[in-house]
């Protein structure tokens, strides 16, 4: 027996996922999508703050960075991971470890560039936009653009400054979501990060 | 799945923004909780529509607020309510001894005045969760002592 | 056994929290140049380390102890500095310092949304947290003067 749902294919698509299932099972499912419905909750509102989609991406990534200072820290006392010694170790470190123990998936890492100073994280599903659609007025939001601010906040934290964005995104229609990272300049000691 | 941290910074960040962006004049400061308990009442409607309802399950409003307390909280928060009450007229009295979004602050008076900031995004949670239960409510919260607080829920007839 | 004092800092030389718990003797010198001294001294061991080490490095500097005391040593790779002074009896106090860093400062102060990061820490749960663990410690024991 379900109940129903008042959202057209977005509500066929859960019911596929999600077919008749005991309490308990579904209640595990509630929890695994806090996260997520919060964050389109976020963006909703988001949206309707700001005039264009720009200014909300700016809003997402500047709120991901802010995130990323703390949650380096969180990663570092529960990982155990110690100093990366070059970006293919933060490269595997941020895909098999981090990304696994914060989001539950292990993105490829592909598309190292000759000089060693970038690569691509290749998410084949981003729990961010499960049962996300974006509508047609807003083609130019990057929806999951709080994790370009995380990484970015996080690696800072950690003597790295990288430029961090989208390249595809399967919200707009890619088969992947593509994010690329590029390796900036070692931030030397003595050069206190903070909150913008 | 997403990690319990992920979400606690991403709650708290939430909060900052509205009232850093309330500060800096792209809105007024009761905005604020209301925005973020309309996102909590969207998250918890979003929450409940995972969950089969079937509204044989539950026998009686006391039934749902029962499921709230326990169910919901226990995937919500990890714990279930530690006491409710009612005065069996449609208000009922959530308590929560060690309130997740409140443990890391502080054990007595010390940023008692920011916790009702932190509150919001949840008393909207339980009224999204209760809306798609069928049940209309207005919900509040209180803390005299972290992290203690209670959600006051006021049943509207419909 | 005893444990003398302990500080945090942060990489940019800001002392986020100091406590003390049997420090029997004071350096002389205002609180804000003491711990400058600290942190510079903390500075240089490392990089004196780095550079100078017969063989090649795992944890860096870690400790260093006189006649009297030991200097127990955690960094982190976000750069957080923590210090912890024990009397001799303790060889090693690196667990303790991890507790203090992931169980402590990580729980109660960097996800407590009212600390900004890298601030001068104000939280009282963190710093009651902190002494009963530190008052847990096996090796906190009255003042032992047969050092």
């Amino acid at each position: 027996m379900s109940r129903q749902g008042g959202r057209g294919t977005e509500s066929k698509k859960m019911y596929w996922y999600l077919p008749f299932i005991s309490p308990s099972a579904s209640l595990q499912l509630m929890n695994s999508e806090l996260f997520t419905l919060t964050y389109g909750a976020l963006v909703t509102q988001l949206c309707k703050d700001y005039e264009n989609d720009d200014d909300v991406n700016k809003q997402l990534d500047k709120m991901g960075y802010n995130i990323g200072v703390r949650l380096i820290e969180d990663f570092l006392a529960r990982s155990n991971v110690g100093r990366c010694h070059d970006f293919r170790e933060t490269a595997d470190v941020i895909a098999k470890i981090a990304f696994k123990m914060y989001l539950g998936i292990t993105p490829s890492i592909t598309n190292w560039s000759p000089g060693g100073d970038e690569f691509s994280l290749i998410l084949e599903n981003n729990p961010l936009v499960d049962f996300v659609e974006l509508p047609d007025n807003h083609s130019t939001l990057i929806y999951s653009n709080l994790l370009c601010g995380v990484l970015r906040g996080a690696l800072e934290m950690v003597q790295m400054a990288v430029d961090v964005k989208f390249v595809q995104d399967t919200l707009k229609g890619d088969s992947v979501t593509e994010i690329r990272m590029k390796f900036i300049r070692r931030i030397e000691d003595n050069l206190p990060a903070g909150e913008e | 799945m997403a990690d319990e941290a992920l979400f606690l910074l991403l709650h708290s960040e939430m909060v900052a923004g509205m009232y850093r962006a309330a500060e800096q004049g792209e809105g007024e400061n009761g905005r604020c909780t209301t925005k973020l308990e309309s996102m909590g009442f969207r998250v918890g409607q979003g929450l409940i529509e995972r969950f089969t309802k079937d509204t044989a399950r539950f026998k009686d409003e006391l039934d749902i607020m029962k499921f709230i307390c326990k169910d919901f909280w226990t995937t919500v928060f990890k714990k279930q309510i530690d006491n409710l009450r009612t005065n069996h007229q449609g208000i009922y009295v959530l308590q929560d001894n060690k309130f997740r979004l409140l443990t890391q602050m502080s054990a007595g008076k010390q940023y008692l005045e920011h916790a009702p900031k932190y509150l919001a995004f949840t008393c909207g949670l339980i009224r999204g969760g209760l809306s798609n239960l069928g049940i209309k409510s207005i919900v509040t919260a209180e803390v005299s002592s972290m992290p203690a607080c209670k959600f006051q829920v006021m049943i509207q007839k419909m | 056994m005893t444990i003398h004092n302990l500080y945090i800092f942060e990489r940019g030389g800001r002392c986020l929290f100091y406590s003390e718990w049997h420090r029997r003797r004071g350096p002389g010198i205002p609180q804000e140049e003491e711990f400058k001294l600290m942190f510079g001294m903390l500075f240089s061991l490392r990089s004196f380390v780095a550079k100078m080490s017969p063989t090649d490095m795992r944890d860096g500097f870690v400790a260093f102890h006189t006649s009297k005391y030991r200097l127990h040593y955690l960094e982190t790779p976000s750069g957080l500095r923590l210090v912890l002074n024990t009397d001799l009896g303790v060889p090693s106090a690196r667990e303790a310092l991890q507790h203090i860093y992931g169980n402590l400062f990580v729980e109660l102060v960097v996800k407590n949304p009212l600390c900004p990061p890298r601030a001068p820490v104000q939280s009282l749960l963190f710093r009651q947290r902190l002494d009963a663990f530190v008052r847990s410690l096996p090796y906190f024991g009255p003042r032992n003067p047969q050092n």
